[in-house]
């Protein structure tokens, strides 16, 4: 297993936004995450990366327990996220918010940043080639010198899942990363998230655009008001009762998935 | 002759503008990894005091004192920056500000060593201990026509303009590395930063302390350059001084703390006749500059502007 994660509970004050969830994600695996809006998703990421302390239960990594490292050690292990609400730095260039991705993979200090020893300019140039065959795999090669904000919005999406491969990650955590896109983009995007698959990085999605869940994940947990409403392949979840209820509504009241 | 171009007024008042820069690129390079820090006039105090007094108590060489006075305002940014740190924005601005007060408080009452509020003189002066050790090694600077105190505080420019060519190539070089996309990554999202395995609280730290150490460095020179110094010298003026510096100069890019501090130190001299108002001329440049141009005179569109229209010009010649 990758990935287990036991029980865990998060409180914010007196609400909780994740009751006693547990899912465990093999190697190689695209593990779907799912659910209405403020079902907790965005929450379990933040538990997975210890940007919040869950309020109880454990997180292990590759049978480590990670629960209580820094986020920055995390990301080291070999965990990598994006970000819902797009977080790129946006007055650096494309190439450069790669290379920041690399950060973990490289060690070069004051010293020798300043000093340009020649360990530091091989690591720089190891960096660099890193960074532009990731571009190429994202497709974003032609725009490595344009400025990060100028993107369009799929573009910017991309390059935020570009920022996190140069960490070398063996988890990709992808925070809803269809939003907004188009439908090119969206088959764009499955071709991506595939191609990561074949480097042998596993990743865990969350995404509203159900057929695209459906197409790409070997299996889904649906979780509702912080807790687990299900766990299965996405036939299992097509045809679970509860999900559907509670995508649909029981009465056909609520948002339609 | 060299003699006759040289003034000596004019001299000293270049002097200034270079430690000044200096002071410019304290904060800057704080303000890189996304911090405001309105200690950097306490950290000058530290580098100044430290510095002085190991050179007259202990008749330590300019060259150790200096450098010893810049470590000792590192290691007090060590202690002041791991907790305050966790401060951000305007929180840390004022923690920092606190600081700059607390160091001249004690400058002023720690009286058995620093003598209070009256200040150390006799500081070993750097140009008069060149002069000594060229007239030792038997040169006379009138022999190339420059008259004793032309030659002092030209000596002393000429070395604080290479200190300053060696700080800027260190904080360019810098920037280029991956320390300085780990500042500007923190400063432009350090949730993101964070994400990205950038271990926020050490670089944090460091900026921090390079401010640190580089304003003592700048207080230390200060010391050795005027001879006298006093808790005055280092007060809230000269921490709102600094902030301008780089506000009005722009503090995004290294030229905008550059050109602000030359120019804010330019300005009181060329306009001598108000220079008593110089305090009311700084707050309305302050409010001015945040009404139509918060991002200070000098920022990356300009600086691209620049680049383009000195490339078309080559081009233009070639033709």
């Amino acid at each position: 297993m990758v990935l287990k994660i036991n029980n865990i509970t998060k409180n914010f004050g007196g609400i909780s936004a994740l009751t006693d969830v547990s899912f465990s994600i093999k190697e190689g695996e695209i593990y779907g995450l799912i659910g209405p809006n403020g079902a907790g998703k965005t929450t379990m990421f933040n538990m997975i990366t210890n940007m919040f302390p869950p309020t109880s239960g454990e997180i292990t990594f590759l049978d480590e327990k990670i629960t209580g490292f820094k986020p920055h050690k995390i990301t080291n292990k070999g965990i990598c996220r994006t970000f819902q609400n797009i977080r790129l730095f946006s007055q650096m260039t494309v190439l450069e918010n790669v290379l920041v991705g690399g950060h973990t993979r490289s060690k070069s200090g004051v010293f020798s940043g300043v000093l340009r020893t020649k360990g530091q300019r091989a690591e720089e140039e190891r960096l660099r080639v890193t960074a532009k065959e990731i571009l190429e795999l994202v497709g974003l090669s032609e725009f490595e010198d344009a400025i990060a904000e100028n993107l369009a919005y799929g573009q910017q999406r991309r390059l935020e899942i570009a920022r996190a491969l140069a960490s070398d990650p063996k988890l990709l955590l992808l925070d809803e990363p269809a939003a907004g896109m188009n439908d090119t983009e969206t088959a764009d995007l499955y071709h991506l998230i595939k191609k990561v698959q074949e480097r042998g990085i596993t990743t865990l999605l969350i995404e509203h655009d159900m057929p695209l869940v459906m197409r790409l994940c070997d299996r889904i947990t649906v979780l509702n008001f912080g807790k687990k409403l299900a766990e299965g392949t996405p036939e299992e979840i097509q045809n679970n009762q509860a999900v559907i209820e509670a995508y649909l509504g029981s009465e056909g009241d609520d948002e339609s998935a | 002759m060299l003699g006759d171009f040289l003034n000596p007024y004019y001299l000293q008042v270049a002097s200034f503008i270079m430690i000044n820069i200096i002071l410019g690129l304290s904060i800057y390079v704080t303000l890189s990894s996304g911090q405001l820090s309105l200690g950097n006039a306490g950290f000058m105090g530290i580098g100044a005091y430290t510095s002085a007094l190991l050179t007259i108590n202990y008749d330590m060489p300019i060259v150790v004192s200096v450098i010893a006075g810049a470590i000792v305002a590192g290691l007090v940014g060590i202690l002041i920056g791991i907790p305050s740190l966790r401060l951000t924005g305007v929180y840390l601005a004022i923690a920092t500000l606190g600081f700059g007060e607390v160091i001249r408080v004690f400058m002023i009452n720690w009286e058995s060593l620093t003598k209070g509020a009256v200040g150390l003189s006799g500081i070993p002066q750097i140009g008069r201990e060149l002069l000594k050790v060229s007239r030792d090694a038997g040169f006379n600077p009138l022999d190339i026509g420059l008259k004793n105190n032309q030659y002092v505080y030209l000596l002393v420019l000429i070395i604080l303009v290479i200190i300053n060519i060696l700080l800027i190539w260190f904080l360019v070089r810098q920037n280029k590395s991956r320390v300085g996309r780990a500042f500007a990554a923190i400063k432009m999202d350090e949730k993101a930063a964070e994400a990205m395995g950038v271990n926020i609280t050490y670089y944090k730290v460091l900026s921090f302390v390079q401010g640190a150490v580089i304003s003592g460095f700048a207080g230390a020179l200060f010391a050795h350059v005027m001879g006298y110094i006093s808790p005055a010298d280092f007060s809230y003026h000269r921490a709102v001084e600094i902030l301008i510096f780089a506000v009005f100069g722009g503090s995004e890019v290294i030229w905008g703390s550059i050109f602000g501090a030359t120019f804010m130190t330019l300005m009181p001299e060329v306009l001598r006749f108000i220079s008593e108002y110089r305090y009311m001329i700084y707050g309305a440049i302050l409010i001015l500059m945040m009404a139509f141009r918060p991002q200070g005179i000098i920022d990356v569109p300009l600086l691209q502007k620049l680049q383009l229209s000195k490339r078309r010009g080559k081009h233009g010649s070639k033709n």
